[in-house]
């Protein structure tokens, strides 16, 4: 016999784990979260120098200065310092945002104290030698031809490109141009890195199962050693501006291609919104968070034109921007496109309860899977710090979904939806550009 | 550091193996199937159908409405997907502890009563669904059908991993209604599945659950599978496919042909692998990488298969003005000088390390632990794994690494792929 269909108790209330706080000897703010059970350590660095404050004609020396700061320093050579990490198992990675320099760094509780004295020695002592800096040049000019060929990344850098001012730092990639990283010397790295690089302002977030005391006695010997002589620059940078006008489409030509990739972006919020951040990863849910949201609904199940689109609202420290992406059989470019646009106007004719249940419902009760790691833990802290947040955050976003109604989603919606808008195709633009002008959207210039 | 999850494990009557691992840490539960159907099932003329089934099994089924297994588990708190590869396919999701037993009504649904549902319609939409999964992630990538050739290059014509699991356009157009019942029934069955629970469950109340809803299904009376293949040797006369292409720069693929699965032949390639290609102080990434600046990035993968014959790949992006030949040839002297020259004792070590690391990391997502009981339980019948696997990996030593690289990875027995820069 078959069973009946079971019925769920209600879930059980949950907060994002709670941070400890300290401050290190030379002033590193640090967050502690002890997470009983976790084998590896997951450590986050930020270094908060907004990555606007590169030199016009150098942009992308801060990645490189993040990606050769363990490419030698002066106690070891470049392949050393790999063995350094590598025989204890400790991975390692940097990056730059548009926030600062993150690094970061996974190992077990046991050898997480070293992983932080390695750290320390890439952010005191970096020698950035000359070929190694020649070698990552030329690996990012190979990646930056990588990333054009991949239509999804080329739809991204090209919305990025026309929907912020070109005065804004946001509407050029975070890692630079070919015209600009060729030009990236040792030289470069060396003064970006003295000159920016520096422990005031920085924080480090440790996440895993430890002893607070000990942790932090080893986190004061190593990264709490970390100075910098030298007085620290004024930071003058801009936030990103978004260029002014009307819709405007690119499209960008991509001979025989099988699939067009659409990528639309308009402005949206960021965390700090009025009226609360909750409302908009309910919209994002909606909208293109899983086959039944309305886009899928219509472009995946009913029409079959797509293995799926997605939407996201994606906060900057201050703005942001609301991105719809997916990619459709060529043939029906077009169509698929005007489609979209439907699906986001009739938008503003409202919500159903029923569709912001199932968004609250899905955020709200997955929050502990998704922050169940120390590494997920370590990320979220990380990220909501380098926007000048902490993790409360979290738990307070989440309190105020659980009591959203669709005419909170309807508000939020209706502040957004007639913000400046950018689209970008990549595909067959000789075959399909003519039609796009022909559903007159806005001035479309191919690329 | 070791793990020691607890593992305690049941059959049902009519075949069903089940596995649980309580960790009440989150108030979650990972739900995952494996099913022992993957593309090496796939009879010629209709490559692709595992994964288009896969597909299928989330368009209802005999309680469920189209659309309902999403929207019912999401609601919940539901992180859910499925996967197909060569060997299998797997359901799953992570679902808060109370809806565990919504899930199991579900996965039970559609494990056993899918055939009321599926309809032309379906069929065809989800066709479209997965013809435009294979343009957006092969046929319209750059080097998106590469690793097909190498893989039709390292298994002869008619071997059941000749193929890759998503199939040709032609084969898609293909499959009928009839194609995907058979299908089903055929394989669909609880005596070809594994249904692994961890996290906030206890032992018998997990099994007792199973129970309550995967009692009544039964298998079909036919076989569900063939015995095993036998394990191929490596490449006498590899073949080597070469083009030009819109690609951003060239690219070098070298394919092997390793041991099968679970056995610690194939655990010794592995980290000869990772000595060539996984570390930054690995030998090709020293070598070619950082030294001699031939390429710009350096891959390995090594992918355990149960059919008799595992493969592994070298993946290498050429540095702009770099002959390929070069590459190839540095490679080669790499793979030769591995077999003759066994890591030193860091490299083992470093090696080992990292292995501790990713496999911890790994292991502390309670999802991920299930999908490692439910697949080592499947094809291996192991479901201790996830805890002996770095036993077993500390265990090769630097001689029995030497010897697996002049057994399975020498120059002269890799089929190559390689792709040019079409300049335009």
């Amino acid at each position: 016999m078959v069973q009946p269909r079971p019925v769920v108790p209600l879930a059980q209330p949950w907060e994002f784990p709670t941070a400890e706080r300290h401050v290190l000897d030379n002033g590193i703010e640090v967050l502690l979260y002890n997470r009983p059970g976790q084998h590896i350590t997951s450590t986050r660095v930020l270094v908060p120098t907004p990555i606007a404050v590169e030199p016009r004609e150098l942009e992308g020396v801060a990645t490189m200065v993040a990606r050769t700061m363990d490419e030698g320093t002066r106690s070891h050579t470049a392949d050393e310092m790999a063995e350094l990490f590598e025989i204890d198992g400790i991975a390692y990675g940097a990056g730059y945002g548009a926030r600062g320099l993150t690094l970061e760094t996974e190992a077990t509780a046991a050898k997480s104290a070293q992983g932080w004295a390695l750290i320390t020695e890439c952010l005191q002592e970096p020698a950035f030698p000359a070929e190694e800096v020649s070698r990552h040049v030329g690996q990012r000019l190979s990646e930056i031809e990588h990333e054009a060929a991949a239509p999804d990344m080329r739809a991204a850098k090209e919305c990025a490109a026309t929907f912020y001012d070109q005065s804004s730092r946001a509407s050029r990639p975070a890692g630079g141009t070919a015209d600009t990283v060729r030009a990236i010397t040792a030289e470069h790295c060396v003064d970006f890195h003295s000159r920016w690089i520096r422990p005031e302002g920085a924080t480090v977030v440790v996440a895993g199962e430890f002893d607070a005391m000990r942790t932090l006695r080893e986190l004061n010997a190593t990264l709490g050693t970390w100075q910098v002589d030298t007085a620290a620059p004024q930071d003058d940078s801009l936030a990103a501006l978004v260029a002014p006008g009307a819709t405007r489409v690119r499209f960008a030509h991509r001979p025989d291609a099988v699939q067009t990739e659409l990528y639309l972006g308009s402005l949206g919020p960021d965390r700090r919104v009025a009226g609360g951040w909750a409302p908009y990863p309910a919209l994002s849910f909606a909208l293109g968070g899983s086959p039944n949201a309305r886009l899928d609904a219509v472009l995946r199940e009913e029409k079959g034109y797509t293995y799926g689109f997605r939407s996201a609202f994606r906060p900057r420290h201050e703005g942001g921007m609301f991105i719809v992406s997916g990619s459709v059989r060529s043939d029906v470019t077009v169509e698929a496109l005007e489609l979209t646009l439907q699906i986001l106007d009739s938008a503003g004719e409202g919500f159903t309860e029923e569709e912001t249940t199932a968004a609250t419902d899905f955020i709200g009760k997955t929050a502990p899977a998704r922050y169940a790691t120390a590494d997920a833990v370590a990320d979220e802290a990380a990220m909501l710090r380098s926007n000048g947040l902490g993790t409360e955050f979290v738990s307070s976003y989440l309190e105020q979904l659980a009591g959203l109604r669709a005419a909170d989603l309807d508000a939020a919606w209706a502040m957004w939806a007639d913000e400046p808008r950018t689209i970008v195709l990549v595909g067959d633009a000789e075959a399909h550009a003519d039609g796009v002008r022909a559903l007159g959207i806005g001035e479309v210039t191919v690329i | 550091m070791r793990p020691h999850y607890p593992i305690a494990t049941r059959r049902l009557d009519n075949g069903l193996r089940v596995v649980v691992s309580t960790d009440h840490s989150v108030p979650t539960v990972a739900v995952n199937l494996w099913v022992g159907v993957g593309s090496r099932h796939e009879r010629p003329g209709r490559t692709g159908l595992a994964h288009l089934f896969e597909h299928l099994m989330f368009q209802g089924s005999q309680n469920v409405a189209e659309g309902e297994h999403f929207a019912a588990l999401l609601a919940q708190g539901a992180q859910m997907n499925a996967t197909t590869w060569v060997d299998r396919t797997n359901y799953f999701e992570l679902v808060p502890t109370g809806a565990l037993e919504l899930a199991l009504w579900l996965e039970a649904d559609r494990h056993g009563r899918l055939l009321p549902a599926l309809t032309q319609d379906n069929l065809d939409n989800q066709r479209d669904v997965v013809k435009e999964e294979k343009r957006q992630r092969y046929d319209n990538m750059p080097y998106g059908t590469a690793y097909a050739e190498l893989t039709s290059l390292v298994f002869p014509e008619g071997h059941p991993y000749h193929h890759t699991t998503i199939g040709s356009m032609d084969d898609l157009d293909a499959a009928s209604l009839t194609d995907v019942r058979d299908f089903y029934t055929r394989h669909y069955r609880p005596d070809n599945t594994v249904l692994t629970l961890v996290g906030d469950v206890d032992p018998d109340d997990g099994f007792a659950l199973v129970a309550k809803y995967f009692d009544e299904l039964t298998s079909a009376d036919v076989p569900a599978d063939r015995p095993l293949a036998e394990q191929l040797p490596p490449l006498t006369e590899p073949g080597r496919i070469e083009k030009f292409d819109h690609v951003p720069s060239d690219r070098l693929y070298l394919g092997f042909r390793l041991p099968h699965g679970g056995s610690d032949d194939f655990i010794a390639t592995e980290i000869a692998f990772d000595l060539l290609a996984g570390l930054a102080t690995s030998r090709l990434y020293r070598r070619l990488v950082r030294g001699d600046q031939l390429v710009t990035h350096v891959s390995r993968n090594t992918g355990a298969r149960v059919d008799g014959t595992s493969m592994g790949a070298l993946i290498l992006d050429v540095a702009e003005g770099v002959a390929v030949e070069q590459v190839e040839q540095g490679v080669g002297e790499q793979l030769r000088r591995l077999a003759t020259e066994p890591p030193t004792e860091t490299e083992m070590a470093a090696a080992f390390a990292d292995v501790e690391r990713w496999w911890l990391q790994s292991l502390a997502q309670p999802d991920e632990r299930a999908d490692v009981i439910g697949g080592h339980t499947l094809l291996y019948d192991d479901p201790d794994h996830l805890n002996t696997y770095l036993d077993r990996v500390q265990a090769v030593t630097a001689a029995d690494v030497a010897a697996s690289a002049a057994a399975w990875a020498q120059p002269e027995s890799a089929a190559v792929v390689i792709y040019r820069k079409k300049e335009n």
